[in-house]
């Protein structure tokens, strides 16, 4: 496109012509000190805490520490170019982004600037970075399922909206895979989705960038990216700043998703803050208030009341643990803020299955109310948690090499077969009627003559055929959301008859 | 309160520790009934003594010369040409190892003196030194507005170009001309912004 110079000019000339000068009155303090990404103030006498306050050079900062005689600033951007003695002017104002439609498919900055190359965000509405979460009257039980795509999540976690789901495990167990996953099927729900990366390696956020275009998925995604290199008031902010943007949805009555990888991340953040600040060092050296960041973090999201328009904001933070440490302390912390944990190994990752998720310690503690009834019945999903966890017992009794009667050894069988049904590759997520389908076909027995080698394959086809042979019956459940007794004995009657004509591919 | 034109550097500790001594300092000048004349020869010892002989400024601060030493080096100084209240304040600061914090204290001492009879230091910034009626139109102005005496003092800034910046303790009531071309340029390039995305399409050449 090209622009009108003349035009530009004119517009300029009629705004100086109309310019009203005002005094400018302004709250000014000295810089002390700077550095590390953070300045010590003298003056600013009538600043509050968390006001933002300016430098010369244009570059923000928020007054963190008031002290008797100086203010503690963190500086979110290039602290190089600020100087002792240089004039900090209080801005009276909280930090606040951007936010609205115009967010959607961008990746900014925790302030909300444009990192994508696409121009400026075409928006005048802002929102403050810190809010109150809203209070018992404003919520409601959480009650729709968030669809994740992923069998083992959907079948045995299932997460609503409204819900904090920690995703928890060491590093390369597929934690984003399972957020990225996540964010790809909600293409058709209309759920808005806000992907904030803190302090990862730019190169894998541009992978994931990609993988999510690939999907089609940056439609309805926002990416905030503080990364390594980010200053660390920018990566504490990041979090905060992403769900200010996400709720600008929630409350106009929409529902939002967000991803914060990951938060372990952002309390390393803030302890570098706190301790450049001189705050006391607790536990691990996390700052007293390490808890409050989290807790007013993901307190914020929300099933709103009907009479705040039943908006809703799911947060799924992501928690890197050392070891498997999950007693240490951010996980802990976390653990016990969010509704429920996806605890994921690396020795199941390594033995193939993936999602890595262990299934005996993984919760969600919102439950059936997150569960479609097709998915939620007891022929279903409904005691496939307890099957699994008697089938592990099973197995590793079976490891001693006693002799097994045939029942013990068809019990074995069929959680062979179940474990290596809930196997799913990457960035590809299942509806949520053929999950319930292929659960519900493997628990009543359909699989126990499909060697296990071919149960992936063997569910693939399966699936196909109900889709272009059984059409007619998989609509029907996934529109009545539940399998009474009839829909039940159709679809036996279809495992049946699929089963006659499938073979399994000779090797 | 900072002081824009203060020329040696911010040191928070000092100032602290000053305001605690010049509180203590104008009590026993006021019991002694003497509060404006103490004030004024402390200020007389920093600006004629202390500022002209800068060897006696370190003796005093060094902190390897003793407290004897140090009393009677400042007996043999001042001793008849000060107010007993000084002199002992000074023996008492040299007995503490606080002589470092003289000029803090003066300082201090100043502003509160200044905030006990009801004075407020106004700084006024200008482009050109102003001329003397202009100034005592200015002192009848501020004094009349904030209710108050008002002590000017006042500084030069040729890049300001022109106007009149006030500062009241931390509060800056800038009508310099620099400062408006700045907002003004500001103002311009944010209205502009706004309303070429709310048109885009006008102000786009149609290729």
């Amino acid at each position: 496109m090209k622009f009108n110079a003349g035009e530009i000019a004119s517009v300029i000339e009629q705004e100086i012509t109309h310019y009203e000068s005002q005094l400018d009155v302004r709250e000014v303090g000295t810089v002390l000190e700077v550095g590390d990404g953070i300045a010590r103030v003298y003056g600013l006498s009538g600043c509050m805490s968390g006001e933002m306050v300016q430098f010369p050079s244009g570059v923000i900062g928020v007054a963190f520490n008031l002290e008797e005689n100086s203010v503690g600033v963190i500086i979110l951007g290039g602290y190089l170019e600020i100087e002792e003695g240089d004039e900090v002017k209080a801005l009276g104002r909280l930090l606040s982004v951007p936010v609205g439609e115009a967010v959607i498919g961008r990746v900014l900055d925790p302030l909300g600037n444009p990192l994508d190359g696409k121009g400026p965000v075409n928006t005048s509405e802002r929102r403050a970075v810190e809010m109150i979460a809203p209070g018992i009257a404003g919520r409601q039980p959480v009650r729709e399922p968030l669809q994740t795509g992923i069998k083992a999540i959907d079948a045995m976690t299932p997460i609503g909206r409204g819900q904090r789901e920690l995703i928890i495990g060491d590093r390369k167990t597929g934690k984003t895979t399972i957020a990225i996953d996540t964010i790809i099927n909600q293409k058709h729900s209309g759920v808005k989705c806000f992907y904030v990366a803190i302090g990862l390696k730019e190169s894998s956020v541009a992978n994931t960038i990609r993988v999510l275009q690939e999907h089609g998925a940056m439609e309805y995604t926002t990416v905030i990216l503080a990364g390594a290199s980010a200053p660390a008031p920018l990566q504490f902010y990041a979090a905060y700043a992403g769900t200010a943007m996400a709720e600008h949805f929630t409350y106009g009555g929409q529902h939002a998703l967000i991803v914060y990888d990951d938060l372990s991340k952002q309390a390393q953040a803030y302890r570098e803050l706190s301790l450049l600040m001189r705050r006391p060092p607790g536990r691990e050296a996390y700052p007293g208030d390490v808890f409050y960041a989290h807790s007013r973090l993901l307190e914020r999201s929300v099933k709103l009341s009907n009479e705040l328009g039943g908006g809703s904001l799911t947060s799924l933070p992501i928690i890197e643990t050392l070891e498997g440490e999950v007693s240490a302390y951010i996980p802990t912390n976390v653990i016990s803020i969010t509704d429920g944990q996806i605890y994921l190994q690396p020795d199941l990752f390594f033995k193939g299955v993936r999602p890595a998720m262990n299934v005996g310690i993984s919760v969600s503690r919102v439950g059936g109310a997150a569960q479609i009834k097709a998915m939620k019945d007891r022929e279903v999903a409904g005691g496939l948690r307890l099957a699994l966890a008697a089938f592990r017992e099973l197995e590793a009794f079976a490891q001693l090499g006693t002799d097994l009667d045939a029942a013990t050894q068809a019990r074995l069988d069929r959680g062979y077969r179940m474990v290596e049904l809930l196997k799913q590759s990457q960035y590809q997520p299942m509806e949520v009627v053929d999950q319930a389908i292929a659960i519900f076909a493997a628990n009543k027995g359909g699989l126990d003559d499909v060697p296990v080698t071919q149960v992936s394959a063997f569910e693939k086809a399966f699936l196909q055929y109900m889709r272009d042979v059984k059409g007619q019956l998989r609509s029907t459940i996934a529109e009545k959301k539940e399998l009474p007794a009839d829909l039940k004995e159709q679809l036996l009657a279809a495992i049946t008859e699929f089963k006659r004509g499938w073979k399994p591919a000779a090797k | 309160m900072a002081d824009a034109s203060q020329s040696t550097t911010i040191d928070p500790r000092r100032q602290q520790i000053g305001a605690v001594y010049a509180k203590a300092l104008l009590g026993a000048a006021e019991k002694a009934g003497q509060t404006d004349a103490v004030v004024e020869e402390l200020q007389s010892l920093i600006v004629d003594v202390l500022d002209k002989l800068p060897q006696l400024q370190a003796a005093l601060s060094s902190p390897r010369i003793g407290h004897e030493e140090k009393a009677a080096l400042i007996d043999r100084a001042f001793s008849g040409r000060m107010s007993d209240v000084l002199l002992r304040f000074l023996k008492v600061l040299s007995q503490h190892g606080r002589l470092d914090c003289l000029r803090a204290i003066a300082a201090a001492a100043q502003k509160q003196l200044n905030e006990l009879q009801g004075r407020v230091e106004v700084w006024v910034t200008t482009a050109a030194p102003l001329s003397n009626p202009l100034r005592e139109l200015i002192v009848k102005r501020l004094s009349a507005l904030l209710g108050q005496e008002v002590v000017l003092k006042a500084q030069l800034d040729a890049e300001m170009v022109g106007g009149l910046v006030v500062r009241i303790g931390d509060t800056v009531f800038d009508g310099s001309v620099s400062s408006r071309l700045v907002q003004m340029r500001q103002a311009a390039v944010d209205k502009a912004a706004t309303r070429f995305r709310q048109s885009l399409e006008r102000f786009a050449v149609s290729s």
